[in-house]
């Protein structure tokens, strides 16, 4: 079965080249010439992924991995994690810094955009030690427009 | 298929100009452009028409495909279709003097663009306002002016498509205003009707210029600014040294421009600030705009409204195929706007009469589009995909066109797609030797064979 893997280094606090992978990832699916919709899908939560690890993270790391049927986006870091997760679930709740808001990021919507846009997403987090978050999109996706 | 150095729509490569030296070959947004045996050649359906390619060739072996017609309304009727960035080649002479002048070359009509900008800005100015309630498109609303942004955008963006601004071009709207106002008399007289769309863009036609479909009517031939520049230049001359207006007839009000700010939609952010969207942006460049785009596409800028894009620096002013330099046409156009500041020809109520029975709606969805350019670029399989992946990292990334593609990624993707070997690429090449000749030293005294 056909499968395809990559990762992609993250760096914390490094806003000239956060979005990269996002960028590469929606070149490498529109290769492939997938559905216009589920790429952007895709884009959007690997890109508010990659967000989050640059403005709250420590360094971290982006797995790609597409199977047959589904596209798995895993960001792992270890930054200072997520004391409570249902709570930065929420729209708006955000703890994101001054030098981060100034840049006209951290508006506390990056995790509710994700949940909206990955068919599942799972959140683990050992605040101080590492975070992972794990996106899951099917090609035979149920969710519409983003 | 196979990459080619034949015509296109928009430009066209001279194989024996050609001197291969590879200028054209990154600046392609597409990726189109390959070098085969020393010379450029182009997967031609994959070209959007940006002449990037055009303005980089040191050899002047990339011409637009627009032309100078030789005999200008020797047995036809003439009317010329005349974007606004004519006016800003001409220092203080008002766009009205230009489009006499451009009747003394031949013309029965000429038509002033500015005027169906006009009616444009009205219409997109009226949609975003009314879309904070409706909701019909998305943020960020993509202005459809640009006919290179839009071919961009349905080549490579196209879940960016419901954003593109519903709204008819000046193009559509002026070429649909003279086919209703203008043609039915001519035709009723058995004349035949030739429109010349006067213009800073390499395309064949009006129609091709943009999104407009394919209608039966007069023939249309596009003219490069740059092809009607020297013939029109002595006329302008004459008009300014005259010391009476000469006699010129006009039948229809955009036939000729009495306001000094026609050309200020040309230029960049005129068209935001014309249309008085405070939540708007203007980006010009071709990288500017894929960057945009690309960060459109990842969810950014819903904050935004209205989005003008255009892929020349400086916007239409910028236009390949204009004659006076980007910066002093511009300052052209802010001396007019000084001296006579700005106008309106359109009274505000029959605009929104015409809004509110639909004239300026786009008759078809830029969805369209989708299927128009999506067949252009060969699918790669999941499998095959991987495989890209891992010929790039094999080839090392270096990106240096030596192998006749723009990066590693466009070349192992040829590969794959069987229209490159690996062995074109010298690294490996260089590689492989190195690594024979160690294990010729390794292995001294065995016989190889």
């Amino acid at each position: 079965m056909a499968s395809l893997k990559k990762f992609f280094f993250i760096k914390a606090r490094d806003f000239v080249h956060a979005g990269e992978a996002s960028i590469h990832i929606q070149s490498l699916l529109k290769s492939m010439h997938w559905d216009p919709v589920l790429i952007r899908r895709v884009a959007i939560c690997s890109y508010e992924g990659e967000m989050n690890v640059v403005i709250h993270g420590g360094d971290g790391v982006l797995n790609l991995s597409i199977e047959n049927d589904r596209l798995i986006i895993e960001i792992i870091d270890d930054g200072p994690g997520i004391q409570d997760i249902s709570l930065a679930m929420q729209p708006g709740y955000s703890t994101a810094s001054d030098e981060a808001r100034e840049m006209g990021f951290g508006a506390g919507m990056g995790l509710p955009n994700m949940k909206k846009n990955a068919d599942d997403i799972q959140i683990e987090s050992e605040p101080g030690i590492r975070t992972r978050a794990s996106m899951t999109f099917l090609l035979e996706s149920p969710k519409e427009t983003p | 298929m196979k990459p080619e150095p034949s015509d296109g729509l928009y430009v066209r490569f001279h194989e024996e100009r050609c001197t291969g030296c590879a200028e054209c070959l990154k600046v392609c947004p597409t990726n189109a452009i390959r070098i085969r045996r020393q010379k450029s050649v182009r997967f031609v359906d994959q070209c959007i028409g940006c002449a990037a390619c055009l303005r980089v060739c040191p050899a002047g072996a990339v011409s637009s495909t627009t032309q100078l017609p030789e005999s200008i309304g020797r047995d036809h009727v003439a009317i010329a279709l005349v974007s606004p960035v004519l006016y800003a080649q001409f220092p203080s002479i008002m766009p009205g003097g230009v489009l006499m002048a451009l009747r003394q070359t031949g013309f029965q009509h000429t038509v002033d663009m500015s005027f169906f900008f006009e009616m444009f800005e009205f219409a997109a100015a009226e949609f975003v306002r009314r879309n904070r309630t409706t909701r019909e498109a998305p943020w960020p609303l993509i202005s459809p002016i640009c006919p290179v942004v839009v071919r961009l955008i349905a080549f490579q963006f196209p879940s960016l498509l419901p954003h593109i601004l519903p709204v008819l071009r000046p193009v559509g709207l002026m070429t649909r205003e003279l086919r209703e106002r203008i043609i039915p008399d001519y035709e009723n007289q058995k004349q035949r009707v030739v429109f010349y769309y006067i213009n800073p863009c390499p395309t064949l036609s009006a129609s091709t210029f943009g999104i407009d479909p394919h209608r039966p009517g007069p023939m249309e031939v596009a003219v490069g600014i740059n092809d009607i520049y020297p013939i029109l230049k002595p006329q302008v001359e004459k008009v300014l040294a005259s010391d009476r207006i000469p006699f010129s007839w006009t039948r229809f009000g955009f036939e000729t421009c009495s306001t000094a700010d026609a050309a200020f939609a040309a230029m960049s952010g005129g068209e935001i600030t014309r249309m008085e969207i405070d939540n708007s942006l203007a980006v010009h460049g071709l990288k500017e705009t894929v960057d945009y785009l690309n960060k459109i596409e990842m969810g950014l800028l819903k904050d935004v409204e209205y989005i003008e894009f255009r892929t020349c620096r400086e916007a239409c002013l910028g236009g390949a195929l204009a004659v006076v330099d980007k910066y002093i046409a511009k300052r052209h156009v802010q001396k007019m706007v000084a001296t006579f500041g700005m106008g309106r020809r359109l009274p505000k109520d029959s605009l929104l009469r015409q809004y509110e029975q639909g004239k300026f709606k786009l008759e078809k969805s830029p969805e369209v589009l989708r299927r128009f350019f999506s067949s252009r670029k060969p699918t790669l399989s999941l499998a095959d995909a991987a495989r890209v992946e891992q010929l790039v990292a094999e080839l090392g990334n270096h990106n240096c066109g030596a192998c006749g593609a723009p990066d590693c990624r466009t070349f192992a993707e040829d590969v794959i797609h069987g229209q490159a070997e690996l062995k074109d690429c010298v690294w490996m090449y260089v590689r492989s030797l190195k690594r024979g000749r160690t294990e010729t030293d390794a292995d001294s005294g065995k016989e190889h064979g």
